[in-house]
């Protein structure tokens, strides 16, 4: 299928494996991504909190160039954090034509237009909806077999779940179990699965965003988790990059807790090595899932 | 009729013991309330049970709870819903817990007093008049009402408070029901204090500044207040209209995300950090309020650098998108950052308007602008004092 | 042993009304409730509170409105006062904070509402109880200093000195379970009404008769107990409130053929008649085979224009939706007369003075009576805060005069006997729960919109059964640390004694007068029956009294809308 692709900033800037991991996925999924190059950042909340107008206006000049991508199936991104600012603007964007109209004069400018009723999904899921789960494990080359791995949505894909259409129909805050599932893995229950990874507030009380992370990687680990996997590059930043600083805020020397971006894990069990998939760049080495793969390998090859 | 085991977390204090948890079988129709479940449990088979409730139809805030994991009114919450949330939902089984982030006194009943209620004391929660006072009623726009009766719609049932992410690592933060709360005085045209609240609100470390945006209290409020927009919003006036530099870098962080959007495009986190702490521009690292935390961050960026992460060129320059598109970005943000009034929704009903039966264009702005008959938010009073010395950054 | 000028029990509107006037005129004050004060059930109070403010109305016109509404059981001197003052008490409350609807130039706006000859009922959306509630207890928070509040203590009864007059009460504090003797000048009662006699019910759990059943027992009169008001919009399942508001705004009430059939009852007010007419009509529609299959009629709220709904209507979009699967901006919901109000209580002038001294009350629980046969809607909130304002200012002023009563240890140990009592029942009796049960549906059946002498017959000697199991109930829950069983027994005696009253003064009213329609007395009366029927505790059961209507202006006349 084809996508518009919005890979948001921090994936090409401060966690490049993950566009990068992305890429090297998406052929064997057979996605092929457009990538909208032209957009600019989501305001990931931040705009929002300062302007609810100026962010609206600047996602649905997003939403104007993927719905001038031809052919394209739908919307895709990366981040759950680009995924959770990008449904709030389309919630107000949708809900009310005047509103609407409004933004779009600001867009006409550009020739660019909004039409109420985008599809924008993020990789995760895509990977659950429109590829299915049955598919996906058939295209399993190295299932995760013994791999346990945690969780870790991130706020921004599971709340508010009305906005984000999640129901019993579709338990999107269950897909990343299901993913993992599906990929082979074995999937490990702690407390931080839904919460928030303290990221935002970095800036603000460096502490308390801190401990937040340094509480689910504990618990993690005390959960016996091999690696986390996020669908959000900003909760990789504070799960991975943060993870030295995090450990002292909660008083733990021995956290060494790898960190996957979702792509990473999902292209592990395609087949591709780990170095393919960028995770030498990150700051905890994924030892573990490193070790594992290349157990694996030296395993007889599945059925 | 449909049968539910109702899982209910029991502690009885003077017991001695540690909580437990005790099942009861209910037969119930499906839409019933889980309230309705525990009465039933507590009128026929154990009165022991401790529950707070009273009005049954989520107005009086009584039984708010933990129902498989989320926390909501037991009232607000119909069994078949109940048994299919949660990860490990079997559609049959209910776990009924008290709420966090409050000591329990017994079974389900949490102390509202040494957490909920404190923290709303903490936000000096009544209407300073401003003076003088009519003689009849203050003169006041519809939507201004609209807007703040969305905060007053609050139950204080306190679900929002007993999941916050961030009163979980920091007990002291003011948390979303204190927050809306003092919305509903900020958004009031008739307080004289919007400034000074503000300010009490942003200088506190554990303030508004101190909301991680995780979303949690929207989806446990009962009432659609949403909480943290309501922290938002405060953040908006207090940032927008009245220029309030907080020591904890918030409105610092917000303006230095917004202006490098206007000037790359994409974040440029290595710059994000030093105008988060200096202030908002390339110099600011040199500020020394930027220094020591910046000493701080120096060990992540390195580690990055070594990792290969991204390159020295990367993190000095940044990355942007084409300059065409910049310049379109930049018209957007000349547009909308020069109108007097901003332009805002009103939560309260944005949500529900523009289907396809209903008469087009509902939309209901938050307030009556000034001069360009452009619906905007409530502004500042421009009586009012305010940290005048920063202007606009764009 | 807390002491105070004025003690005051129910935290509800009028409660914290008159803690705050209490304390505004100098005195001492505590105010004490089973629940935090904000689960108080004015919270549910929807639709909205009268006042003739505008110009072009008139307190007289507002007053006539609501002797015509009591169908002329209201005493009119009172309902005079309450009129006066209304439009004073509604800028009061707007300038402490409570957020009331502007209209398009920002000045206070109004709804229509039942029985009104003006659109005179200023709200905030449809939680104009829980706003006005929650903006007293702001107050109330202001006052830290000068009010003690006692949040969530439960008063088992009331204590009177060697003269009669009433000195305090005793109240368990329901987290540990200790008993507390509370010494006052002045005691005002405000603890609500008594609707968990019925059932279903709008009211909430809580509302027990606690203070009607307190003050009967010490000897206060009770009046108007036999006017219970069915409300005429209530979900057909488990009795939530449809604000009237809803047909204020416009909404039609239909029968299972399609016929507004409020045309037929009320052709000038039709849906906005008062609510016992409103009622009646409905309960005939459904007796005489017109209502749909579950027993109800249609309340069509999709007349109203879907922006108000959703502004103006808000909670009972969400009741809908939530508790009975009805999205009412588009189809309509399916009501029918629920109990909802109870008109009588512990009788009281107009300063909320009852009979015994140093005893007040207010609110639903007290009897002014400003609502006689029946009460408007929109009328009760502005019944809680100006007489309990009135009373609040009046038991500081008596409190000024009198010495601070000291009750004897004894009574503690007497009150522990007594709990004690109930914890340490055998196991074997009824439920309470069952008994609750019984007693409510009970009352459902043959003390509502219709009533006549046999089913009233037959409800008494059921209280009168029920009063002899009560004190069997079984008790599972032995702790003191928030024991709700040993509460609920308390409340169970209280419920027991309400509709004891109840029923007598019902069979004794052998005519048909607002909310009381004997079908074997169908008309009213006013040769015999144009006085108040007062119920008072003699020995062990209830002894029947009179007491004059109070007549200033307006005649009695035939009541139609």
């Amino acid at each position: 299928m084809k996508v518009a692709y919005w890979p948001g900033c921090v994936s090409r800037g401060f966690t490049p494996e993950l566009h990068g991991s992305m890429a090297a996925v998406a052929p064997l999924l057979d996605i092929e991504l457009v990538e909208l190059d032209r957009a600019c950042c989501t305001g990931a909340g931040v705009i929002a909190e300062h302007s609810q107008e100026l962010a609206d206006t600047l996602n649905a000049r997003t939403f104007a160039l993927a719905q001038a991508v031809q052919g394209a199936d739908l919307m895709m991104n990366i981040c759950s954090t680009c995924q959770g600012a990008q449904s709030e603007s389309q919630e107000r964007l949708d809900a009310n034509s005047e509103y609407r109209t409004h933004v779009n004069g600001t867009l006409a400018g550009e020739g660019l237009s909004y039409e109420k009723g985008l599809t924008n999904k993020n990789f995760l899921w895509l990977l659950v909806e429109e590829i299915g789960l049955e598919n996906l494990k058939k295209k399993v080359k190295r299932p995760l077999t013994n791999l346990k791995v945690g969780p870790f949505y991130g706020c921004y894909i599971v709340r508010p779940t009305d906005r984000l259409g999640i129901d019993a129909d579709r338990p999107r805050d269950h897909y990343l179990h299901w993913v993992i599932e599906a990929l082979g893995g074995t999937v490990i229950d702690y407390a931080g699965i839904h919460k928030c990874c303290g990221f935002p507030i970095i800036t603000m009380n460096k502490e308390a965003s801190l401990k937040q992370a340094g509480r689910h990687l504990s618990d993690a680990q005390d959960a016996e988790a091999d690696c986390l996997v996020v669908p959000c590059p900003l909760c990789h930043l504070n799960l991975d990059l943060q993870q030295p600083l995090a450990s002292k805020a909660v008083g733990r020397d021995d956290l060494k807790m790898p960190v996957l971006h979702l792509p990473q894990l999902v292209g592990l069990a395609l087949g591709l090595e780990p170095k393919q998939l960028g995770m030498s760049k990150h700051v905890v080495k994924p030892t573990s899932v490193i070790d594992w793969s290349s157990a694996v390998v030296a395993a007889p090859a599945p059925a | 009729m449909a049968e539910y085991t109702l899982k209910l977390r029991r502690y009885d204090p003077q017991a001695g013991d540690a909580p437990y948890y005790e099942e009861f079988q209910v037969d119930l129709e499906p839409h019933r309330s889980v309230l309705e479940a525990i009465l039933k449990v507590k009128a026929e088979q154990d009165g022991s049970v401790g529950i707070r409730c009273s009005c049954r139809a989520a107005i009086c805030g009584s039984c708010g709870v933990r129902i498989n994991g989320r926390p909501g009114l037991a009232c607000h919450t119909h069994l078949d819903k109940a048994a299919k949330t949660g990860v490990n939902a079997d559609g049959k089984t209910i776990l009924v817990e008290p709420m966090g982030n409050m000591p329990v006194i017994k079974d389900l009943i949490v102390d509202m007093d040494a957490v909920h209620w404190k923290k709303i004391q903490r936000v000096t929660p009544w209407l300073i008049n401003k003076q003088p006072v009519p003689e009849r009623e203050y003169i006041v726009p519809h939507e201004n009402m609209v807007d703040v009766t969305q905060t007053m719609a609050c139950i204080q049932c306190g679900a929002c408070v007993s999941d916050c992410l961030s009163m979980e690592v920091d007990p002291l933060f003011v948390g979303p029901a204190a927050s809306a709360k003092a919305y509903r005085f900020v958004g009031d045209p008739r307080d004289a204090e919007q400034y000074e609240r503000l300010k009490d609100l942003a200088e506190d470390p554990h303030g508004i500044y101190d909301c991680t945006h995780c979303f949690t209290c929207i989806d446990a409020c009962p009432k659609g207040v949403a909480p943290m927009s309501q922290i938002m919003r405060l953040r908006r006036i207090a940032g927008n209209d009245h220029h309030i530099v907080d020591r904890n870098n918030g409105e610092r962080h917000e303006r230095a995300f917004v202006s490098l959007i206007r000037d790359y495009g994409l974040l440029h986190e290595a710059e994000l950090l030093p105008r988060s702490y200096g202030g908002d521009s390339w110099f600011g690292k040199f500020h020394p309020a930027a220094g020591q935390q910046l000493l701080e961050s120096l060990p992540v960026l390195a580690r990055g650098l070594a990792t290969g992460k991204f390159t020295v060129k990367k993190a000095m320059l940044g990355h942007r998108i084409p300059k065409a598109d910049l310049k379109a970005v930049k018209a957007i943000y000349e547009k909308v950052e020069g109108k007097d009034r901003r332009y805002e929704l009103n939560l309260y009903i944005s949500g529900y308007e523009d289907d396809d039966e209903a008469a087009p264009a509902e939309a209901v702005p938050a307030a009556v602008g000034a001069g360009d008959g452009m619906p905007s938010a409530p502004g500042p009073d421009p009586n009012r004092p305010t940290a005048a010395s920063e202007s606009e950054s764009a | 042993m807390p002491a105070h000028d004025v003690l005051i029990i129910g935290a509800g509107l009028a409660g914290q009304r008159a803690a705050l006037a209490a304390a505004d005129a100098g005195a001492s004050v505590a105010i004490l409730s089973k629940v935090h004060p904000v689960r108080s059930h004015s919270v549910a109070a929807a639709g909205g509170i009268n006042a003739a403010l505008n110009p072009e109305d008139s307190w007289e016109s507002h007053a006539f409105d609501t002797v015509k509404g009591s169908d002329y059981l209201g005493d009119q001197d009172a309902i005079e006062i309450m009129c006066r003052e209304a439009p004073d008490e509604i800028l009061w409350l707007e300038h402490a904070g409570v957020t009331f609807h502007r209209n398009g130039t920002g000045h206070l706006g109004t709804r229509a509402f039942g029985g009104a000859s003006q659109a005179r009922t200023y709200y905030v959306a449809d939680i104009t109880g829980q706003a006005i509630l929650h903006v007293l207890y702001e107050r109330l928070m202001m006052h830290g200093e000068r009010i003690s509040r006692y949040e969530e203590w439960f008063t088992t009864q009331l204590l009177q000195d060697e003269s009669g007059a009433c000195v305090g009460c005793v109240a368990r504090d329901i987290r540990t379970g200790a008993l507390e003797v509370f010494n006052a000048k002045s005691v005002i009662l405000a603890s609500g009404g008594a609707g968990q006699a019925f059932k279903p019910t709008t009211n909430a759990l809580i509302c027990t008769g606690d203070g009607i059943a307190q003050a009967y027992r010490i000897g206060a009169p009770l009046m108007d107990m036999e006017m219970i008001q069915y409300h005429p919009t209530t979900l057909a399942e488990n009795g939530f409130l449809i604000t009237e508001g809803a047909r204020g705004e416009g909404a039609h009430l239909y029968n299972a053929l399609g016929e507004r059939f409020m045309e037929k009852y009320a052709p000038n007010k039709l849906e906005l008649a008062s609510r016992d007419v409103v009622s009646r009509a409905e309960q005939t529609e459904i007796n005489e085979g017109r209502g749909f299959p579950d027993g109800t009629i249609a309340l069509d709220i999709t007349k109203v224009p879907r922006k108000r709904t959703l502004e103006a209507l808000r909670e009972i979009v969400n009741i809908g939706k939530d508790f009975a699967g009805v999205d009412i901006t588009r189809e309509p919901i399916h009501i029918r007369p629920g109990m909802h109000y109870i008109m009588g209580g512990v009788k009281t002038d107009y300063d909320g003075q009852t009979s015994i001294p140093g005893l007040y009350a207010a609110g639903e629980v007290a009897c002014v009576s400003v609502h006689g046969g029946n009460r408007l809607g929109a009328n009760s909130l502005l019944d809680t805060l100006i007489f309990g304002r009135r009373s609040g200012d009046h038991a500081a002023q008596r409190a000024r005069g009198t010495a601070m009563p000291r009750s004897p240890v004894s009574v503690l140990n007497d009150a522990q006997g007594e709990i004690d009592g109930i914890l340490n029942r055998p196991t074997g009796g009824r439920r309470i729960s069952e008994i609750k049960n019984e007693l409510g549906e009970t009352m459902n059946r043959y003390v509502a919109v219709y009533r006549d002498a046999d089913g009233l017959a037959t409800a008494l000697e059921i209280v009168r059964r029920l009063k002899d199991e009560a004190p069997n109930a079984a008790i599972d829950d032995k702790g003191t640390v928030f024991n709700q069983d040993v509460l609920a027994a308390v409340e169970l005696g209280y419920m027991l004694d309400v509709a004891e009253a109840i029923v007598v003064a019902a069979q004794e009213r052998r005519e048909s007068r607002g909310a009381q329609f004997r079908t074997d007395y169908p008309e009213r009366n006013d040769a015999e029956w144009l006085h108040h029927i007062t119920v008072s505790l003699n020995g062990d059961g209830p002894s029947l009294g009179t007491a004059p209507v109070t007549m200033t202006r307006w005649e009695p006349q035939e009541r139609t809308y």
